[in-house]
């Protein structure tokens, strides 16, 4: 058992991984030579030579390189440096990765990975801040997994790659330095879809991805000074959903507060709160709030940025709302 | 026979619907087959509807600016001769589903309307507002939620809200156990409009139809047919138990369902129920059966009553609109096998005699479809009513009367029962 950031994290599933495997490569810019802007792929390039490749700056022409790596027996770990980027990326993701082995009738198999990383908290601004989860969480064929934990990095990443489906993997800028511990030893795989109980409560569910997972639970250590119980779930699997897990809290708590990232309107809570009241409808004791970001660029001036992008003190709120 | 007009292929990939923006021959023109007719409007394009086959253009379902499904009639071509009024008879089947003209008004009417059908889960007007939680547990408790205070944003009514209510026991809560309400052979749910009016809110009714008659399917059996769906409907019912409430055929059924669940019925309240001798009004039976028309089905009705002045036209023709040939021909099969040659083949004297509920029997003393001496067969704990001036319908003769003596039974169960 190690102590590792999550980056080293990232870092060990894929050594592992390109050990494991031939086919898997990795490609990015700036993910070789560099060792990628947030250090995730520090030292692939001495271990695995060509397997680790810089490329030029394309998201559109990489996502496609992705793809047709993909179908010709390849296992491809790409880069995008920001989310704020995936739209570039979009056409290969919509109208080939995630549509290919159904319109060739499952001639062709699609493992590739798409490892990003998106959010705000630094004062990074408006084009490399943002949570673009909801727009490929929208896609029908692709996997999208965000983990918080350094363990659940290694696992979920591990899992990603050895999946015959296209992965996107969305990893958060905030979230690279966090440790936590990591069996080495364990050489488990992760299950995509299975959300995690990151701390239990009976008075009110918070459901919340990527880092919201952690302002979520500095929010429930605030509630529980007031003497509200809150359970906090770590949905892991953005798609698909861990529909047991989240109908079983909310049958349980009755009261229930979404939180993602992204903006709020056609946003990934939109679809939480409507999974909820498709699912739990009568268990509800009061309509389901929603935090997300505020339907706005993402300010540069770290305090009006603090305004846009939902906190532990949104969430708190919200809870106390569904409370009330 | 009238040739249907339709737009065909005209409508074009992914339409839906087109306008039509101009008829080029009126009624009574004769036609061509590949005449241009009308002109009809897609969102992509004007496209022209040609004549089918020679003939005269009869009855026309869509006028200019009728927007109509691509699949609709635009009219009908009579051949040569053909009676118009033959147009207007198919138009029926011709279906347009009142997308443009009148075609489709002669299919057979819907049964009646029922205006109190709801009423007893409260108008909107004074919505109860309660979260889907609180409203769960409350019909799983029979508690009405007009009865609780709501302590959420702007008044919602939360679970714990109604947990207080139920904390304070089964009088805060009103008592309210439900009340189902079974009503009599060739009638409906709708029956029972007048009592319900009476009895005000405050109380869950259940109103079933019994099978084949309003819009239940047939029972293609005999009586047991009838009670089992009924006995899945009660059983159904969220709350602990509930008051039994049955009119002639339906206080036959009522009788049954008690006997099958007696833990399940607070209380029995029978009016003129059947299934307690073997006389039977034969005729009004077999009349009811047969009548297809309001004017023949008026004189049977009228029996129902002591005073014939109360059934008017109106009402029979009402009544004549719920019974279309399809619950017409279940009730004629029903009435053959439980009251063949106008006797009751059914006998529940001992289910009555033996019924430990509380129980109450009403029967109107100018009943003259079921002697009202049948009453005599209840046991000494029964209230017995017997209305004066009332015939076979004491409900719909006498419903403030039955109300009152309803509730007087449900109140006292609910005092005296277990909870």
């Amino acid at each position: 058992m190690a102590t590792m950031r999550y980056a080293e994290a990232l870092n060990l599933a894929l050594r592992e991984e390109m050990a494991r495997d031939d086919t898997i490569f990795v490609f990015g810019e700036d993910i070789a030579t560099y060792g990628g802007v947030f250090k995730v792929t520090q030292g692939l390039a001495e271990q695995f030579g060509d397997r680790v490749r810089d490329t030029p700056i394309s998201e559109q022409t990489l996502t496609a390189m992705a793809v047709t790596a993909a179908m010709t027996g390849s296992r491809p770990v790409l880069e995008i440096m920001y989310a704020d980027f995936l739209p570039l990326s979009l056409d290969a993701l919509v109208n080939q990765a995630s549509i290919y082995h159904y319109i060739w009738n499952e001639q062709v198999t699609m493992p590739f990975v798409l490892r990003t990383q998106g959010g705000g908290g630094v004062g990074t601004g408006a084009q490399h801040a943002k949570s673009l989860d909801a727009m490929v969480a929208h896609i029908p064929g692709l996997k999208v997994v965000a983990p918080v934990t350094p363990a659940d990095a290694r696992f979920l990443l591990k899992a990603a790659i050895r999946d015959p489906h296209p992965v996107i993997f969305l990893e958060h800028k905030l979230l690279y330095n966090l440790r936590g511990e990591v069996d080495e030893a364990d050489d488990a795989v992760g299950e995509i879809g299975r959300a995690r109980v990151a701390r239990e409560g009976r008075d009110v569910t918070i459901l919340a991805t990527s880092r919201m997972v952690l302002e979520a639970e500095k929010a429930a250590e605030e509630l529980a000074g007031e003497g509200v119980s809150a359970e906090v779930i770590d949905l892991r699997s953005l798609r698909p959903l861990d529909l047991d897990a989240i109908t079983a809290s909310v049958a349980k708590t009755n009261h229930a507060v979404v939180v993602n990232e992204g903006w709020r309107f056609c946003g990934y809570t939109a679809e939480l709160a409507a999974t909820i009241m498709d699912h739990a409808f009568d268990d509800l004791d009061a309509p389901v709030e929603r935090v997300a970001a505020r339907d706005m660029p993402i300010p540069y001036a770290e305090p009006l940025e603090r305004e846009v992008i939902p906190g532990a003190a949104d969430i708190a709120a919200a809870a106390r709302r569904a409370l009330a | 026979m009238a040739t249907p007009i339709t737009i065909g292929a005209a409508g074009g990939e992914y339409m839906e619907s087109v306008v039509v923006t101009k008829w080029h021959v009126s009624r009574g023109a004769r036609v061509c087959a590949g005449d241009l007719l009308a002109e009809v409007e897609t969102a992509k394009a004007v496209t022209e509807v040609e004549a089918p086959c020679d003939g005269v253009l009869g009855e026309i379902c869509a006028g200019e600016g009728d927007e109509i499904a691509v699949d609709a009639t635009l009219g009908f071509l009579l051949a040569e001769g053909e009676d118009d009024a033959g147009a207007g008879g198919n138009a029926g089947t011709g279906g347009n589903a009142g997308a443009g003209g009148n075609a489709g008004a002669a299919r057979d009417a819907p049964p009646a309307a029922r205006p109190e059908a709801e009423a007893s889960g409260g108008g909107r007007t004074d919505r109860v507002v309660a979260s889907p939680l609180a409203r769960r547990r409350a019909r799983a408790a029979g508690l009405d939620l007009r009865q609780v205070t709501g302590s959420g944003p702007g008044g919602r009514i939360k679970r714990r809200d109604v947990e207080a209510v139920l904390a304070r026991g089964p009088r805060a809560a009103g008592g309210a156990l439900p009340v189902m309400l079974l009503h009599g052979f060739a009638a409906d749910a709708t029956t029972w409009s007048g009592l319900v009016a009476e009895l005000g809110r405050g109380r869950r009714l259940i109103r079933p139809d019994l099978p084949g008659h309003g819009a239940a399917a047939p029972a293609g059996g005999g009586f047991e047919a009838v009670v089992a769906p009924l006995l899945e409907a009660l059983d159904a019912v969220e709350a602990p138990r509930l008051h039994l409430v049955g009119h002639s055929l339906g206080g036959a059924v009522a009788l049954s369902l008690a006997g099958a669940r007696p833990a399940r019925v607070a209380s029995l309240t029978l009016i003129a129920p059947a299934g307690l001798g073997p006389e039977i009004d034969g005729p009004a039976v077999d009349g009811l059966c047969r009548a297809t028309r309001p004017e023949s089905l008026l004189p049977w009705l009228r029996r129902l009553v002591a005073d014939p002045r109360r059934i008017g036209d109106d009402y029979a023709r009402a009544a004549m609109a719920g019974r279309v040939e399809a619950v017409r021909a279940a009730q004629a099969a029903l009435a053959d096998r439980l009251f063949p040659d106008g006797t009751q083949a059914l006998d529940l004297r001992s289910a009555l005699a033996e019924c430990p509920l509380p129980l109450r029997v009403i029967w109107g003393r100018d009943d003259a479809i079921l002697p009202w001496r049948q009453a005599l067969a209840a046991p000494g704990h029964a209230a017995l009513n017997l209305l004066p001036g009332v015939g076979h319908m004491p409900h719909v003769e006498a419903p403030e009367l039955v109300a009152r003596l309803l509730r007087e039974t449900v109140t006292a169960a609910e005092a005296t029962g277990v909870q």
